[in-house]
């Protein structure tokens, strides 16, 4: 996401002097960028944990140096030095040491979705504390017209400020990382954690600093940025996307070719402003050439091996059988044929794109609940479903399911490709990527869905009219059963298991002979086709959709849920698309202030996940289990007990 | 660093053929390269005739090439029987069997006695089953070459020599068996011709009671020779 | 409480609930090199974790200097004077020498990083010339002598060596064997687990043979007998 707010003015000769100007605007966004880039090397490094939660951190210290600065008046020194060197490291130190201790660096799919949550909490309490109904301005360092003359460019204070601040940061790291004992321990704790203990120093107290490092980082980032374009905060919580995407040069690991990321960065958007002419498809490339950067070093990284020692050990889940799950399915259809005629208007409405969502949700479940993999792409995927229908599904005809489902098969596998080599955290931020690539690039653009909305047919089936609501209630609700049933039907197949197992050990089902490529392609390319599908129906239901339906971040929003609710259960499928229609009609009812209770929600809820990392469904299932006297449930019982006195009579 | 120099090692269908030597000495790392998990900085690994140094790892497995691991790799949330129905799954994949995996599964599991724990969840297993399970998984792919890396420990000597005789068994089934094992006990027992391993130098080979009574074994294993 | 420098009474220990000491006793009196042999999966090097806090115990006691110390940190442990060399190099491949050597000073508010380095270099000459190199870039016998300077400059109250020979070619091993005689020599407790049973107990106090998650003989070097068979199969 690029901060927004100096719109493009596109040029047709440029000078000299305009191009020294563009350089010195460039190098300052990279500045920016190598600043708050600086601070997620330092934590991945040292914690083993990508912090995604690096530019909410930078968003919400922004905000406190404006209440500090603008609301208390304070001197903009003692309000830098309050808001970086005070409140930001403690900020670092409680999340690390509430939550980053308890992850396991390998569960790459946890570390995300708990950073993510950090994330949504943090812009949750933003947005209780700084409602955007009131327009903010962060006050320039040196006033607007502060300014040098270089060859009849203008260069700001403010971006001499910046440039100046990544180079001291520049400077200052390496001082810290080389030259004192406490720097170079946060080096050495990389290589071995315990050997560090043995040194007589605590590995967990070097991943703390970390943290608080990397927090101070981020606040000097958020507040550079604000002060420069504007304090908003989606805007500033998103400018982890560009850090990372200059981190990613140097392999989140190195702090020089990080620094170089970020200057290529900034310049490529000064001299993509600059030169050329952002008219017709071309209006939104600004803010993904940060994307678009990403896309060319994850092409040009070497392969990732695989490594033996890092299998996990993973909790089994209760898979249905197969009668049980249809039963469930059955249940669910009851439900919603009895709830249908009690549910109206706005009400049944968002139910039902609720239930659409959870199709489409169903995809999580298959790709990140059996495969591990975390794509964060699926309202791109949904949002070219429901495109697509409404290109081919002519009066609501339902080959144009089959066909977006088709489609989404494709893009799936165009979406897995070069990401195929990576590694699990790679991949995740490689899909967020696309999905920000495919807002801007594609629905964002006026022949799509991005001038007005774009008209989707209601389904229509034959002898089946849908275009009452309960009844296309009922009618999603029985797709939906009937995909999890499948979804469910796939994990008990001969491919579920070879899912899960690759899961459980790469290199095990390699040395079996499974080409994981392949059945990596495979997996994406079923879960984007339901996705897409689901997607399709989604629209079908909405018949009216915008650009804004499908927000990239949202894709953050929906997998964090599913999460949260279960990823291996499909239940927790619907449960997530649910949440995620119906929380705007909770907040119609409570006051402005407390509108961001759905981000609370969402953010703690997933700390839930810390202590029940299966999630609240099968959590809840399992209490209920031992809740109730075995002869009602007729399940067998196998328990390690039962395991060693088989292995002892074995013996 | 280099693990191995120069080694040169064969392993022939119908026998167990042990590895040995001290800690550190290249063994797990041979392992690697054969299937493909590491590859050898020069030098060639050759299986049937053909050079296989070049195919990546799940080729090797289908020419045939199965193996353990040392640092065990099961698949943890799955079941003892669902960790081999799998793997024979797997190599359903990509070899045409005439019997169905289920009750192939079924033949493993009783042949190296992991029925009485088949419904166990696989990452509760004492390391013992857990090993067997690791073999019974590489089975399920009908190797014609299977490296097995430290099945022995965490066995007792009772099992040990059933380990033994399972693995003679399967030789006779025209497999050829390469063994790394510490249990000297097993190896002597199990196999019929070994190489030893010292610093990534193949010191000696032969037959257990060559081995034994081997001068170089001897310093390699109790460092006898070295005069401080 | 005696004066024993280590005392492990009943230590069960166990990785994700696979229990692999199953009830280690074991003494280190103050002042003796106790080398600790048996086959490899023995759990000579889990009872090492076990005492330096990598680990901790099932049930049982550690006691160090006749205090309880289960559960403390390894850290904690260090700094209390525990010096475990771990195996396979207990250095930081991605530090130089010089910054290796810096790590070591933290263990004592007195360690100055002067002294830890002349002593080091002292001792071994072919590090001081190699200072600004990673460790990682060194051969391994050089990488075993960095990792010994921590116990050579720290003065600890306890040492633990795991393995010191490991993929070191013989006349290296010798010259590592060369310092533990020394630092034995200057009364550090010492519990030495090596495969090599002959060169261990040649400097040898006491030694302590583990088979199968216990310690089944404790003896002098001269009453041991014949530990081959530990190592080689039991009729050799």
């Amino acid at each position: 996401m690029f901060p927004a707010g100096t719109s493009s003015e596109p040029r047709t000769r440029i000078t000299l002097g305009e191009f020294i100007g563009l350089t010195i605007a460039g190098l300052a966004l990279g500045a920016i960028y190598a600043i708050a880039a600086s601070g997620l090397v330092v934590t991945y490094t040292t914690s083993g944990i990508f912090n995604f939660a690096h530019g909410a951190i930078g968003m919400v210290m922004a905000f406190v140096y404006w209440q500090l600065r603008v609301e208390q008046h304070w001197s903009a020194p003692l309000a830098l030095f309050v808001a970086l060197l005070l409140v930001a490291p403690a900020i670092g130190l409680i999340i690390q040491t509430t939550l980053i201790r308890r992850l396991n660096p390998n569960d790459t799919g946890m570390a995300l979705v708990v950073t993510l949550a950090v994330m949504v909490a943090l812009m949750g309490i933003a947005f209780t504390l700084w409602p955007q109904t009131q327009g903010r301005l962060l006050p320039a360092f040196y006033g607007p017209n502060a300014h040098l003359s270089i060859g009849g460019q203008l260069i700001t204070y403010e971006e001499l400020i910046s440039i100046g601040l990544a180079v001291a940061t520049a400077v200052g790291l390496r001082l810290f990382f080389y030259n004192t004992r406490l720097g170079i321990s946060m080096r050495g704790v990389v290589d071995d954690r315990q050997l560090m203990a043995m040194n007589g120093r605590s590995p967990a107290m070097l991943s703390a600093l970390s943290w608080a490092i990397g927090a101070a980082l981020g606040g000097l980032a958020g507040i550079l940025t604000a002060s420069t374009y504007s304090l908003d905060i989606i805007n500033l919580t998103l400018l982890v996307l560009n850090s990372f995407a200059a981190a990613m040069l140097g392999r989140l690991r190195n702090l020089i070719l990080t620094f170089v990321g970020a200057i290529v960065l900034g310049l490529l958007d000064a001299y993509v402003v600059g030169y050329l002419k952002l008219t017709g498809w071309l209006v939104h490339l600004r803010p993904v050439v940060p994307t678009l950067f990403l896309f060319v070093v994850l092409l040009a990284l070497p392969a990732v091996h695989l490594r033996s020692g890092t299998a996990a050990i993973a909790k089994a889940i209760r898979i249905p059988a197969g009668a049980r799950s249809l039963g469930n399915g059955v249940a669910l259809v009851v439900l919603a044929v009895v709830v249908a005629p009690f549910l109206h208007g706005t009400v049944l409405g968002n139910v039902n794109a609720g239930v659409a969502l959870g199709i489409g949700a169903l995809s999580i479940v298959l790709l990140c609940g059996y495969g591990g993999y975390v794509s964060l792409a699926q309202y791109a995927f949904f949002g070219f479903g429901a495109w697509l229908f409404s290109e081919v599904g002519h009066g609501g005809n339902p080959v144009g399911l089959l066909v977006a489902a088709a489609a989404g098969a494709v893009l799936g596998v165009i979406v897995a490709l070069p990401a195929l080599r990576l590694r699990g955290l790679e991949l995740a931020l490689s899909t967020l990527a696309f999905g920000q690539l495919a807002y801007y690039m594609f629905f964002l653009q006026p022949e799509v869905m991005g001038r007005s909305d774009l008209a989707i047919p209601r389904l229509h089936l034959p002898g089946l009219s849908l275009e009452s609501g309960d009844r296309n209630l009922i009618f999603l609700t029985v797709v939906f059963a009937l995909a999890s049933a499948g979804v469910l039907a796939l994990r008990r197949s001969r491919f579920g298991r070879i899912l899960v197992a690759s899961k459980d050990s790469q290199v095990a089902v390699a040395t079996l002979g499974l080409n994981l490529r392949l059945s990596k392609i495979l997996l994406f390319a079923l879960a984007t086709a339901l996705a897409t599908f689901g997607g399709a129906l989604y629209g079908s239901t909405q018949r009216l959709v915008t650009a804004d339906n499908f927000q990239y971040v949202s894709s953050l929003f929906i997998v964090l849920i599913v999460y949260v609710y279960g990823v291996s259960t499909p239940g927790a499928a619907l449960a997530g698309g649910l949440s995620l229609a119906i929380a705007p009609l909770l907040a119609v009812h409570i006051p402005v202030r407390f509108q961001a209770v759905t981000y609370f929600m969402t953010g703690f809820g997933a700390f839930v996940l810390l202590g029940r990392p299966t999630g609240i469904i099968p959590a809840a299932s399992e209490w209920l289990h031992d809740k109730l006297p075995r002869r009602v449930l007729h399940e067998p019982a196998v328990g390690t007990v039962e395991v060693s006195r088989a292995a002892a009579s074995d013996a | 660093m280099t693990a191995l120099d120069n080694v040169s090692i064969g392993a022939e269908g119908g026998v167990v053929t042990g590895l040995i030597g001290p800690n550190g000495a290249g063994k797990t790392t041979l392992f690697n390269v054969i299937t493909g998990l590491q590859s050898p900085s020069s030098g060639r690994v050759s299986f049937d005739g053909d050079d296989v140094t070049g195919l990546s790892v799940h080729r090797r497995a289908q020419l045939g090439i199965a193996r353990t691991f040392q640092r065990l790799e099961l698949f943890g949330s799955m079941t003892v029987r669902e960790n081999v129905q799998t793997a024979a799954e797997i190599c359903e994949l990509w070899s045409r069997k005439e019997t169905p995996a289920r009750t192939r599964t079924e033949e493993i599991l009783d042949r190296v006695g992991l029925r009485a724990v088949a419904d166990a969840p696989a990452h509760t297993l004492p390391t013992g089953l857990a090993r067997l399970t690791e073999l019974g998984r590489a089975l399920a792919t009908s190797p014609r070459l299977l490296l097995l890396d430290e099945p022995g420990s965490g066995l007792d000597s009772a099992e040990s020599g059933e380990f033994a005789a399972l693995l003679a068994d399967l030789a006779s089934e025209g497999a050829a068996i390469l063994l790394v094992e510490h249990d000297m006990d097993l190896v002597m027992q199990a196999c019929a011709q070994i190489h030893v391993l010292d610093f990534g130098v193949h010191i000696a080979s032969g037959a257990p009671d060559h081995i034994r009574s081997d001068a170089e074994v001897r310093r390699a294993y109790l460092g006898e020779a070295v005069e401080a | 409480m005696s004066a024993h420098a280590i005392e492990l009474i009943d230590v069960h220990a166990a990785y994700g609930g696979i229990e692999v000491l199953h009830g280690v006793d074991l003494v280190v009196p103050e002042g003796s090199l106790v080398a600790m042999l048996g086959p490899n999966g023995a759990g000579k090097s889990t009872t090492l974790k076990a005492i330096d806090g990598r680990l901790v115990p099932t049930s049982g006691c550690v006691h160090i200097a006749g205090r309880h110390m289960n559960g403390a940190s390894t850290k904690q442990l260090a700094r209390a004077g525990v010096c475990s060399i771990p195996e396979g190099r207990g250095v930081f491949p991605n530090l130089t020498v010089e910054e290796n050597l810096r790590m070591v000073t933290q263990l004592h508010a007195d360690l100055s990083m002067s002294e830890v380095a002349e002593r080091t270099y002292a001792r071994f000459p072919i590090l001081g010339n190699r200072r600004t190199q990673l460790a990682g870039t060194l051969s391994g016998g050089e990488q075993q002598m960095l990792a010994m300077s921590r116990a050579m400059v720290s003065d600890p109250s306890v040492l633990l060596v795991d393995e010191p020979s490991m993929g070191l070619a013989p006349r290296i091993v010798a010259e590592v064997y060369e310092v533990l005689r020394q630092l034995a020599a200057e009364g550090i407790t010492m519990l030495l687990v090596e495969q090599f049973a002959q060169m261990a107990l040649s400097i040898a106090d006491y030694a302590a043979v583990m088979i199968q998650g216990r310690v089944v003989t404790f003896a002098e070097p001269a009453d041991l007998g014949d530990v081959a068979g530990a190592y080689l199969g039991a009729s050799a």
